[in-house]
């Protein structure tokens, strides 16, 4: 109606100029006034919809079927993207040194991920999950490397009905061990893995296929809950199987006529079991507070030692046995109640131990076979995050590797003993909303490569966003 | 004897059954109390000086949720950072979604500004919905109801005197619904920090004059109050932000405009039960009352 009325008002303007000044202000007015009158009335028309709209949902108010957002989206799909620009005084060689750190750990170089000083892409995280049934929860997790590689970090189901505080997990997960062992690059407060971690662990934690059974007893003013995983051991750092004996050398001369013994053949899985108790006391509503322990058990553990390549007087061997490993972790966290984040604490302490029982059971000196070889080693790290300012946070982590104990024992006593390797970090995180980050990291290790203390600086800034769905982070 | 052992079981009975209820705020607290009575006992995860959409999930909470038969949710992915997370940790079928143990409030009304893209470059957007329906006392009611209904399924011995507390709380609401709206009939408006008071200005039929927020979730920036300044000009209305938002936003835009700025709490006090509730509402309208 606007339109053609001032078309008419334009036409009458034109037709009549004397018509003008006064009837014009005339004409405005009534306009004006009949605008006022609709958008009054409009407003009052939309206000009945609403009260009637209201008025419906009263009435079909009892128990409707599905709740409103909880399974709105089906499956959840996020996707996590994550980059580095990395720099280190090694002229980009860090990566491998932190790869072959001395100790009683089994090396796994062809594991190592080549850092190259600039630009890199980190795994990209694509998470599908979803509730399956009444019954079972579901996840899986892939992570696409930067030339495309696709690997399975996580496929598991999960129960949501069972009674009495169990749940079942099967499938490929992350361990429930520690407190960091379960989380998610994404969640990390530093860019890479701790080092006992890296090292007596993987770069990703334990991660293995099979069974978990959690509990989470009724137990008052405590959150309880332990767990036991049955799980394959299949390419763990302790828990290794099905291994060949070597029938060649690595710098490509035959095996000494001496050679004999074999690996035996792998175990029927589960091979390695783990069990884990968690423990909070209910602190009110700014602390929290949690401790841990684990113990995992590895019934079957095969390493076989070629370092012909690198140095040509060694010998080929190949050790078997079992392996142990125990951990203990707390975690503290203060909710300072400020503006994005600003004040918020949190304390992260974790020590662990492996210990690898082994024999040699093939060995270029056929002599030495049956030997023991006795590992130990630990580790430890704490770590602490600040919320300095609003959606700023200052990290500092202090993680050392063969922090009592890092050797081997035969059968007249300790063979080797390795030094200590250990490292500062810092790292400043910005968020910039709730679903992208950018963070400057700094880190200063000195890290025992074949008997000399190497020095490696690496500094990283990276940015993590994440797409879609964006679940909800676990304790 | 046999009396003796009769009487305690009665005496014990009500108490044995009363239901443990998780509330996710403090006014799903109020609600759970006001519909439950003494036939429920409530425990609230958010404290009400906290954003609801930005906790931590702690051990408590998996503690509490643990030994919950009912958990009163906000719902409309309010809680989706925390809540989801704590709920798994706590390995209690019964208040599962989908279960009858879980109640999602915002299932039961109809929300503002349902089925926006879930573009999150427009900000924190929920899908769902706005879920800040807590302070339209109307849907409220409604909410009460359908609660008595979840509690009765839950609690049988217990139906009628739930279905009357809410149907109690619903007369309350319509007795002072009137008396609010005239009270705030004079009101110009107001610009709030989030889009959480959109629900009471549309209960007392008043206007959203904007949000200092430029988007949902995104920090006020100065070019955004500028603008907000400009289509503000010459208009009357107050700034109202809760104790958790930061006040400079508010402060800056009271600079250019001249408007008065009201700190309110977004939630009635933990524990509360209706008279805190109707307290707080009193004191919006009371505030918006006063922008003339």
């Amino acid at each position: 109606m606007r339109n053609p009325l001032a078309a008419g008002l334009a036409f009458a303007c034109f037709a009549y100029p004397a018509f003008a000044q006064e009837d014009m202000r005339a004409l405005r007015e009534e306009i004006a006034q009949l605008r006022k009158a609709y958008e009054e009335r409009i407003a009052m028309l939309e206000a009945r919809l609403r009260a009637a709209e209201e008025k419906g949902m009263a009435r079909k108010a009892p128990e409707p079927a599905s709740p409103a957002a909880a399974s709105a989206f089906n499956p959840n799909v996020s996707l996590i993207l994550d980059g580095v620009y990395f720099h280190d005084n090694r002229g980009g060689r860090s990566a491998s040194l932190y790869a072959s750190i001395d100790g009683a750990h089994h090396a796994h170089d062809e594991h190592a991920r080549a850092l190259e000083r600039g630009f890199d892409l980190r795994t990209t995280e694509l998470v599908l999950s979803a509730a399956v049934s009444p019954h079972f929860d579901a996840a899986a997790k892939l992570g696409i490397e930067r030339k495309g590689e696709v690997t399975l970090e996580e496929a598991y189901f999960e129960t949501r009905s069972l009674p009495a505080g169990f749940k079942l997990r099967a499938g490929k997960f992350l361990s429930g061990i520690g407190y960091l062992n379960a989380q998610h690059p994404h969640q990390w407060d530093f860019v890479d893995q701790n080092l006992p971690y890296q090292t007596l662990l993987g770069e990703h934690g334990l991660t293995d296929t099979g069974l978990r059974v959690v509990w989470t007893p009724k137990t008052g003013s405590w959150y309880t809950q332990f767990g036991v995983e049955w799980l394959q051991g299949q390419e763990q750092a302790f828990a290794t199987s099905g291994l060949t004996t070597p029938n060649a050398r690595a710098d490509g001369q035959p095996l000494a006529p001496t050679a004999a013994g074999q690996l035996s053949a792998q175990k029927g899985g589960p091979r390695l079991w783990t069990l884990y108790a968690k423990f909070a006391p209910d602190l009110g509503t700014r602390h929290a507070l949690q401790w841990g322990g684990w113990l995992a058990r590895a019934r079957q553990h095969q390493e076989v030692h070629d370092h012909t390549a690198e140095d040509p007087a060694s010998l080929v061997h190949a050790l078997e046995g079992k392996a142990r490993a125990w951990g203990l972790d707390a975690v503290y966290r203060y909710d300072a109640d400020g503006y994005g984040g600003q004040g918020n604490l949190k304390f992260v302490a974790e020590y662990l131990r492996v210990s690898k029982d082994l024999r040699i059971a093939f060995h270029e000196d056929g002599a030495l076979l049956g030997q023991p070889r006795d590992f130990v080693q630990d580790g430890a790290v704490i770590q602490a995050t600040y919320g300095v300012l609003p959606y700023w946070r200052i990290g500092l982590r202090y993680d050392a590797l063969g922090l009592t104990k890092n050797e081997v024992r035969g059968p007249s006593g300790r063979l080797q003993e390795w030094r200590r390797s250990d490292r500062w970090t810092w790292a400043l995180t910005r968020e910039i909303d709730h679903f992208s980050r950018l963070r400057l990291q700094l880190s200063r290790a000195h890290l025992w490569v074949d008997g000399v203390r190497e020095k490696a600086n690496q500094l990283f800034l990276q940015y993590q966003l994440s797409l879609g769905a964006h679940g909800a982070h676990a304790f | 004897m046999r009396r003796l052992i009769l009487l305690l079981l009665l005496a014990w009975t009500p108490w044995a059954a009363a239901l443990e209820v998780v509330a996710t705020t403090a006014s799903m607290g109020m609600l759970a109390r006001v519909v439950g009575g003494a036939a429920v006992r409530v425990v609230e995860l958010a404290p009400p000086d906290r954003d609801a959409h930005h906790l931590q999930v702690k051990p408590s909470m998996m503690r509490a949720l643990r030994d919950a038969d009912l958990v009163v949710a906000v719902g409309a992915d309010l809680e989706v950072g925390w809540l989801p997370a704590a709920l798994s940790g706590a390995a209690n079928a019964r208040v599962m979604p989908g279960r009858p143990g879980y109640f999602e409030a915002a299932a039961h009304v109809a929300l503002l500004e349902a089925g926006a893209a879930a573009d999150r470059s427009q900000g924190d957007v929920h899908p769902a919905g706005n879920p800040h329906f807590h302070l339209d006392p109307g849907r409220m009611a409604t909410v009460a109801q359908a609660l008595a209904e979840r509690m009765a399924r839950l609690d049988a011995f217990h139906a009628a005197s739930y279905r009357q507390n809410a149907e109690a709380f619903a007369q309350e609401v319509a007795r002072r619904t009137p008396l609010w709206r005239q009270k705030a009939a004079s009101a110009a408006g107001a610009v709030t920090y989030h889009k959480d008071a959109v629900y009471l200005l549309a209960f007392l039929q008043r206007p959203h004059l904007g949000t200092l927020e430029p988007l949902p979730g995104i920090a006020p920036s100065a070019s955004h109050l500028e603008s907000l300044a400009t289509t503000l000009k010459g208009k009357e209305g107050v700034i109202i932000h809760t104790p958790y938002q930061p006040s400079a936003g508010a402060e800056k835009l009271a600079a250019l405009t001249g408007l008065r700025v009201a700190r309110l709490p977004i939630e009635p006090p933990a524990g509360s039960t209706a008279a805190e509730y109707f307290a707080l509402i009193d004191r919006w309208v009371e505030v918006l009352a006063q922008t003339r």
